[in-house]
């Protein structure tokens, strides 16, 4: 399928989490939070995103009082245009997936090819 | 901050440890923002995420497989090594295992503080198999010292003993060499295994090609010299164990061209696959790199095979009577004789050692003739195109730059010239 994201879905819900506020630092329990995923899952997303140099991390120059440096988070702008074309790929699957729907729920309507069936004989 | 969240950190900070400096900076950004997490199970949920990327990221289940595996390996040599009461050197050869055993343990992470891990597959392979074969040798080693040093009672095997060997108390055992052999053997395996690991270190400039045609020929090599000795020939004996007249003249004279064509072969297949510098000086740096390394992996592992395989085949001979008759088969002969082979292959074993010093040393030279000569460093040229003497018409200047040219024309005429070095690959 041509519309298919080169993304998995949860790596499409980080793109889209820092492209929220693209020019902003974020942190990771903030996009856990935001995506709803385990630390288990997010942080490897964001490695492989840094990694193909769609995000760019640091550290947290001034941590709060008490508590260690944290590391931030944001999309470089290549990965701002990535998570945008995955972005509108993943919308227009949604779309297509969305009028299938429709069509299926149709009566007449073939499923596949969207054309009308000939109706059951009824004896 | 509780007993057990100190426990953890303690713990997690050791572990960071494992981990590979590209990625500790993560498994610390992940620890660190577990403050932020409400405290109780999501803190720890947050946490086992990062036990789970630090597992993953710093390849543990390799890492603590390859420890498991270490640790029965060498426990298996250590037991198998391990001398008995009658052995008068008992002592000596104690403190050889342990020392050989601390040395492959300790040495590997000296040598990755200053070089670097394995650079590649190919050298992870390489250096495992050295440690193998290290460990392997070790009950050999004492299967054979403890046969042909135990002095027969009496009869014709005390005759042959005290013909070969000299004469002794009887049923006496030296059991190995004393501390002076002990300290020779552990040097001389602590240099080997220095040379395998900088060899293969990330660090040093070898690329894993060239260990793997070196690992090749030098397999090649040792499978040609295990047919020579001690499948094939027995100079104190008519009747060679297997390879007859012709077929064990033809290994012989295959092992004598492989002990030099071999490392030679492959220091030149090593540097024709090199890719060369631009610059001649590095070139000839990295040439000489792959020369001197497949030269002296090719020969060290031809002379390790053989070592290990001949070795351990004459203490298969003294240990086990089926591998005497799959070893001797078809020929009649007594039991006193079998005793006298057995102790003459045991006395030959020491010219194994002979092997392990002296392959090394010719495959070096080889290795970087081979890669010198059979891959010619490219000599950078000026712009007047090759050297060599002026034809009848005189010699050509090169073309001046123009006066109000720009300088970048002169430079680019000058870079025009000659190729560039990876091109004579």
């Amino acid at each position: 399928m041509g519309s298919r994201s080169e993304f998995s879905p949860q790596t499409l819900a980080v793109l889209i989490a820092l492209g929220e506020q693209p020019s902003a630092w974020q942190h990771g329990y903030a996009l856990a939070q935001f995506t709803g995923l385990k630390s288990g899952t997010l942080y490897p997303i964001l490695i492989r995103l840094a990694d193909r140099g769609l995000v760019e991390a640091c550290w947290q120059e001034e941590p709060a009082p008490g508590q260690p440096r944290r590391h931030l988070y944001r999309l470089t702008p290549d990965g701002l245009a990535s998570a945008a074309t995955a972005q509108a790929a993943a919308q227009a699957a949604a779309a297509q997936a969305a009028e299938q729907a429709a069509t299926q729920a149709r009566p007449g309507v073939s499923p596949r090819r969207g054309r009308p069936v000939a109706a059951p004989v009824v004896p | 901050m509780n007993w057990p969240s100190r426990i953890a950190s303690a713990a997690a900070r050791g572990t960071m440890r494992l981990i590979p400096a590209g990625r500790r900076d993560w498994a610390e950004a992940i620890w660190a923002e577990a403050h932020q997490v409400p405290a109780g199970w999501p803190r720890l949920a947050w946490r086992a995420g990062c036990l789970g990327l630090m597992i993953k990221e710093g390849q543990m289940v390799r890492r603590i497989g390859m420890l498991v595996l270490f640790t029965a390996a060498a426990g298996a040599a250590a037991w198998g090594a391990w001398p008995g009461s009658p052995v008068s050197h008992g002592a000596a050869v104690q403190g050889g295992i342990i020392l050989t055993l601390a040395l492959l343990a300790g040495l590997p992470l000296l040598v990755r503080s200053w070089l670097g891990p394995p650079g590649s597959r190919a050298a992870r392979w390489l250096r495992g198999g050295f440690s193998v074969t290290i460990l392997a040798m070790l009950p050999v080693q004492a299967a054979i010292g403890l046969f042909a040093g135990t002095v027969p009672r009496s009869g014709i095997n005390r005759h042959t003993f005290d013909l070969v060997m000299g004469s002794g108390i009887p049923g006496s055992s030296s059991g190995g060499p004393d501390w002076g052999g002990e300290i020779a053997i552990l040097i001389f395996t602590a240099c080997a295994l220095a040379v395998v690991l900088a060899l293969t270190a990330r660090r040093t400039p070898v690329a894993p090609a060239t260990l793997v045609i070196a690992a090749g020929a030098g397999l090649v090599l040792g499978l040609v010299m295990y047919a020579v000795a001690p499948a094939g020939i027995n100079f104190r004996f008519p009747d060679r164990p297997w390879l007859h007249g012709s077929a064990a003249e033809t290994a012989v004279i295959l092992a004598w061209i492989l002990i030099f064509g071999a490392p030679l072969i492959a220091g030149a297949i090593a540097g024709r696959r090199c890719h060369l510098r631009r610059d001649p000086g590095e070139a000839s740096v990295a040439l000489a790199w792959q020369g001197l390394a497949a030269g002296v992996v090719s020969s060290g592992v031809g002379a390790v095979f053989v070592s290990v395989f001949g070795s351990g085949t004459t203490a298969l001979l003294v240990k086990s009577a089926w591998v005497r008759d799959v070893f001797y088969y078809g020929q009649h002969v007594t039991a006193s004789a079998v005793y006298g082979r057995e102790l003459y292959a045991s006395q030959d074993v020491q010219g194994y050692f002979v092997l392990l010093v002296g392959f090394p040393i010719i495959g070096l030279i080889m290795g970087v003739f081979g890669a010198g000569v059979f891959n010619p460093v490219p000599r950078l040229q000026g712009p007047g195109g090759p050297g060599g003497p002026p034809g009848p018409g005189g010699s050509v200047s090169p073309p001046a730059p123009p006066v109000s040219g720009r300088q970048v024309d002169a430079e680019e005429l000058t870079h025009a010239g000659p190729p560039p070095a990876s091109a004579y690959r």
